[in-house]
């Protein structure tokens, strides 16, 4: 693994690329979005997974791309891969219950990590319309276990989030619309779900029984209470491991020399 | 050889009529036909319903210029260029526009439905969300449910009748009028060779009544079937043709050009104001015709964005957007 990075010789992009990479399993088949996600995917597998299989959205099965795409549909998804083709391929095989792992982002999250991605405030006559849902209900669904990566701000982890776009650990039963176990809801297809949050303040994980949030890890210069402060939901503080693994002088090399030289991701610390 | 299959930019856009169900080939920022799109915009075409897998900046042009009533899909934005879509965002909140939100597989699995002729598809993704509540039906909340144009119902939830597996989402075919591709190669007949991801275009294709396929160019047919197994769609399921180089333009297409990110980026930052949207078309579109967009954008562009025949891409082109 190397040598641990001095806290001057790296930034906190880094510190979330490389925590994302550690979630990553040799051998799993993993599914990726664009940005960050995709260079912590390819940092992992020139790492400590090179096994894994690389699944893009848009159809691109096995993929070994010799350098960052700058999105799913990109040219060089596909180049080494084992199969190119198309989104029912992606999603069929999701479905089929092939992917261990999916890298996924959000807007606002609660305590049982239900993800909105498509709208600020009442859906119905919303402040702000995003993106809305993409894959991330589905890679939520169909995978083992989902990662996301998230900017910590107390309006972003809150007590009710404005839409849930994609399944937590207790989600809505319709058409009452009360919170349940996903166990219940998804029957044979339940394989899992959230398994880590990575905010730009800590780790938080889940006890999947009660599907509760908890923080596990806190990043360099925060402290629990700190990380309490900044969610709208009583946080589960008294499960922390420590302090979130700095980012390995390794890492650091491979990260800024050959996946991301240019910057697009993840910027280099001015030195 | 010709069947007869050749239109023109203008003709493709007048196949398009005021209140189509429309889709189209890509996926967010590959491969759209933006030539057409802008044409449809220059002939002022209005109430479109768009029903697509995912949307993109060709959604973007269409919503900022108003030519749209009705968009079902599940994603919008420029990717890197942009984080979402500002023009639909905007009517959103202005309630000039309905947005029916389903999730990216349900969407994918509706056409995979309409190609094949069913009724509805069926799925297990996205249980447990608001895509499934009752109340953000906002086709039926319009009073639009028709059952004839538009499904009876958003989505039905069923138990699974065969294996006992739980809980099942229905969700209904997604049957467009016209579906608008564009592609490396199609040949004189109507067969299609996609290089490259082919994303969602062969059951786009198929599910639409009419389609139409623009392309880098028009080939003859018989060199695409000397190596049948290399084509994507059948010359039988495209009703027309037209070559147009460049078509997808800021759009990027595999083995061709990358996206224009820079573009795209200077697009995006237009659009947060409808003022912006509409000096940014006046200045594109309005008024002129593909060639004169051409060289508006100048050969040196053109050039850098053109892909390497060994990669695939342009390795000219700075990720990120100059």
């Amino acid at each position: 693994m190397g040598i641990y990075a001095s806290p001057e010789e790296y930034g906190l992009a880094d510190l979330l690329c490389c925590a994302a990479a550690h979630e990553v399993q040799d051998n799993e088949v993993v599914f990726a979005g664009t940005g960050l996600p995709m260079v912590a995917i390819m940092l992992a597998q020139q790492t400590h997974a090179p096994h894994l299989k690389l699944i893009f959205e848009a159809g691109t099965l096995d993929g070994r791309p010799p350098e960052i795409p700058t999105s799913v549909g990109d040219a060089r998804c596909e180049m080494g891969a084992s199969r190119s083709s198309g989104l029912y391929d992606a999603f069929s095989i999701a479905q089929r219950g092939y992917v261990d792992l999916g890298f996924l982002g959000g807007a606002e999250v609660d305590r049982y990590g239900n993800i909105n991605t498509t709208c600020i405030g009442d859906y119905l006559n919303p402040e702000l319309r995003l993106t809305g849902s993409g894959g991330n209900p589905d890679i939520n669904s169909f995978a083992s276990r989902t990662v996301f990566i998230m900017v910590h701000e107390k309006r972003r982890f809150v007590e009710n989030v404005s839409y849930i776009t994609s399944p937590g650990w207790r989600v809505k039963k319709w058409p009452g619309g009360e919170f349940v176990h996903r166990r219940e809801l998804y029957g044979a297809a339940y394989r899992g779900g959230p398994s880590a949050i990575i905010s730009t303040l800590g780790v938080f994980r889940f006890d999947e029984q009660d599907g509760h949030m908890y923080l596990d890890t806190c990043h360099l210069g925060t402290s629990p209470d700190a990380i309490k402060m900044q969610c709208q939901f009583d946080l589960d503080i008294s499960r922390v491991k420590g302090e979130t693994s700095p980012p390995t002088t390794d890492e650091l090399r491979l990260i800024h020399e050959l996946l991301d030289p240019d910057e697009i991701f993840i910027p280099k610390i001015k030195k | 050889m010709s069947n007869g299959k050749r239109i023109t930019l203008q003709q493709a856009a007048e196949i398009i009529k005021d209140g189509s169900r429309l889709t189209f080939s890509g996926f967010t920022i590959w491969r759209r036909p933006m030539a057409i799109i802008f044409e449809l915009i220059r002939q002022y075409r209005k109430n479109l319903h768009l029903i697509e897998v995912n949307g993109g900046s060709q959604t973007e042009f269409l919503v900022g210029a108003g030519c749209v009533d009705i968009w079902e899909s599940c994603w919008v934005g420029h990717e890197l260029y942009g984080k979402y879509g500002a023009n639909l965002s905007r009517k959103v909140a202005e309630k000039k526009i309905i947005v029916e939100d389903y999730s990216h597989a349900e969407m994918l699995f509706r056409f995979t439905a309409a190609a094949s002729g069913a009724p509805y598809a069926i799925t297990q993704t996205s249980l447990g969300t608001d895509i499934h509540n009752p109340e953000y039906d906002m086709l039926g909340r319009a009073g639009l449910r028709d059952g004839i144009r538009i499904a009876k119902h958003k989505y039905q939830f069923t138990e699974d009748p065969f294996y006992g597996a739980g809980s099942q989402v229905l969700v209904p075919a997604a049957k467009v009028d016209i579906a608008v591709l564009c592609v490396q190669q199609v040949g004189e007949e109507g067969t299609v060779r996609v290089n490259g991801q082919y994303y969602s275009d062969p059951e786009v294709a198929r599910a639409a009544d009419i389609t139409v396929v623009m392309a880098e160019e028009i080939v003859p047919e018989e060199y695409l079937r000397r190596n049948a197994d290399q084509n994507t769609i059948a010359s039988f399921e495209v009703d027309h043709i037209l070559e147009c180089p460049f078509g997808a333009h800021p759009t990027g297409m595999f083995g061709k050009y990358d996206v224009d990110g820079a573009f795209l980026k200077e697009f995006y930052a237009n659009t947060r104001t409808q003022e912006g949207y509409d000096a940014f078309a006046k200045e594109w579109i309005h008024g002129r015709d593909h060639i004169s967009y051409l060289e508006k954008l100048g050969w040196p562009r053109m050039m850098k964005l053109r892909a390497n025949t060994a990669m695939n891409y342009s390795p000219r082109e700075k990720k990120g957007g100059n």
